[in-house]
């Protein structure tokens, strides 16, 4: 899990640095670490009672077609499943976004709350398949680690934004 | 005898209706093709932003009559588009992004300026950085200094700073950093003030070069973890007031040197607050003469802050009460996501659906007065032009 964090840090601070001013840089990866730091802080407050499937509760949403589908908690576009990719992989020959938002959701398959990361897809005009709008945890643009609104295509080299998935990158509040 | 009358009767209808029917019209006048121009601003219009969801590189806001219930013309606003219209209202300014292949190729950030009195697009566009934000509408993503010789441009790379753009150079002249806050908004003489993360404001002063000269940053006014405010403000004469999730009013007087907060007051009671929200993308709006504001509310929780409301709650902002709610008929129309009214003193409620829908209202009484079935693709934030 650490190591998965690791990598994508890396690869987000990369992304980053080949787009911003340095003092942007700096002042942006400051937060982002300030972020990172407060990640067990974050509303995940369900993942310490988690336990098995809730009994009685409806069978967890896993079509990732589905706006239902419980990775896709505070996402917001079209899902990259409905647009030659899947929950969690871009469409062919689009790029991914380097830089993204964090998000907490629970999964009631097994009870536990995980981090995912909504990266958006880009280099292609907008899919227009599955449009999906959901929102919790959600602030505005003031709170940008937390927000959907922006156009998080912002950083790649061609901004065109596509489609938006949901990557697993661990179980929250460990 | 009788018989051979009624047949005469029927033979004579008969050649009459044939005789009726080989008869042609006159043709039909020659036309001349002609360019339609806009009649006189009416305060009865109002501009839809529409993001055309399902291709997103080509935005546009629509210039609708609300007595006469029809389309007027567009501006055609490129990708993500941000707007301003000029304080004398003759102009709206557009900063935007084109890619030199359609979906693809060359970055161009560039202001443009539209004249809303032919809706003809103007010479002389500024090119800007390829940084500006590109983020949902909001009447303070872009915004003139109240002057009009300024024009400030919100930047998200994700640094957060501003341009200035100094509209008679015609050229950008500084960059702001803001050190995360994001929005542009002015207040006179050169000031602009932005929303902070922790929920500060902070405030700098613009010199007459476009740089900047001095900074201020306030106490938290709000709580964002606990109850975060749209980001979506609302123009008043003395500043801007925004709404809360749970339905907080938070009015900031910009007029003097230090902006001021004043106490934040509920338009929701104890037994509603949680249950009933303000939502949508235009949560509320304001008749500034009558000093009403107009909510779009839903019943939700936590995470329903962009769902569609059911209601338009009309509250007086001087005595903190509701005056009305006005139902949206949901089914019909889809539930509402933007609200503005006209500043006139007949005013019409404008109000847009999750469907694309243009609801037109009596905003004295909320009598529906017609509904446009489909304004464009996913219209829509509505502006009074």
């Amino acid at each position: 899990m650490q190591e998965r964090l690791d990598r994508w840090t890396e690869r987000a601070a990369r992304g980053l640095a080949r787009h911003t001013s340095r003092r942007g840089f700096l002042s942006v990866l400051g937060r982002t670490l300030t972020g990172a730091v407060l990640l067990p802080l974050l509303p995940v407050m369900r993942g310490s009672q988690a336990t098995a499937a809730e009994p009685g509760a409806k069978p967890a949403a896993t079509d990732g077609n589905s706006c239902e589908y419980w990775k896709y908690c505070a996402i917001d576009g079209f899902l990259c499943a409905c647009c030659g990719g899947t929950s969690s992989s871009c469409p062919p020959g689009t790029q991914p976004s380097p830089i993204t938002w964090i998000g907490t959701c629970h999964n009631p398959g097994d009870g536990r709350d995980y981090i995912v990361s909504y990266n958006d897809c880009c280099g292609k005009t907008s899919c227009g398949q599955c449009w999906c709008n959901r929102n919790e945890g959600e602030k505005p643009m003031y709170r940008l680690s937390l927000n959907n609104d922006v156009n998080w295509c912002m950083a790649n080299d061609n901004p065109n934004y596509h489609c938006s998935v949901s990557v697993i990158l661990g179980v929250a509040g460990k | 005898m009788w018989r051979r009358a009624a047949g005469a009767c029927v033979a004579l209808l008969t050649a009459w209706i044939a005789g009726a029917a080989t008869t042609p019209p006159p043709p039909l006048p020659a036309e001349h093709l002609t360019v339609a121009t806009l009649p006189e601003r009416s305060p009865h219009w109002v501009f839809g932003y529409d993001s055309s969801v399902s291709n997103e590189t080509d935005y546009r806001i629509y210039v609708y009559d609300g007595d006469q219930h029809r389309d007027l013309g567009q501006l055609d606003v490129g990708y993500y588009a941000g707007f301003a219209l000029s304080p004398d209202h003759r102009t709206t300014a557009i900063a935007t992004t084109y890619f030199s292949r359609g979906g693809h190729g060359t970055r161009t950030d560039v202001v443009e300026f539209w004249d809303n009195t032919t809706l003809a697009l103007l010479p002389g566009e500024i090119l800007l950085q390829s940084k500006r934000a590109q983020t949902l509408p909001s009447l303070y993503n872009v915004h003139y200094s109240a002057d009009q010789h300024f024009l400030y441009v919100t930047n998200l790379t994700p640094a957060a700073s501003y341009s200035v753009v100094d509209l008679a150079k015609r050229a950008v002249v500084a960059e702001v950093d803001t050190d995360g806050c994001v929005l542009v908004i002015p207040s006179a003489p050169r000031r602009v003030s932005s929303l902070c993360e922790n929920g500060r404001l902070l405030t700098v002063t613009i010199d007459d070069t476009g740089h900047e000269s001095s900074r201020t940053v306030s106490a938290p006014f709000f709580n964002v973890d606990k109850d975060p405010i749209f980001v979506q403000g609302i123009p008043t004469a003395k500043g801007v007031t925004f709404l809360s999730f749970l339905g907080d009013v938070y009015a900031v007087d910009l007029s003097g040197p230090e902006p001021a907060f004043a106490a934040p007051w509920p338009i929701v009671t104890a037994a509603e607050r949680d249950r009933w929200r303000p939502g949508g993308t235009q949560p509320a709006a304001l008749h500034e003469h009558l000093g009403r504001l107009y909510v779009v509310m839903h019943k939700g929780g936590e995470g329903s802050h962009k769902q569609a409301g059911s209601e338009i709650w009309v509250v007086d902002v001087a005595s903190h009460r509701r005056l009305a709610r006005y139902p949206v008929d949901v089914a019909k129309y889809g539930g509402a996501i933007s609200v503005q009214p006209s500043q006139d003193d007949r005013p019409l409620l404008f109000v847009a659906t999750e469907n694309s829908s243009l609801l037109i209202m009596d905003a004295l009484t909320g009598r529906l007065q017609y509904a446009e079935p489909k304004l464009g693709q996913t219209c829509c934030y509505l502006i009074n032009p």
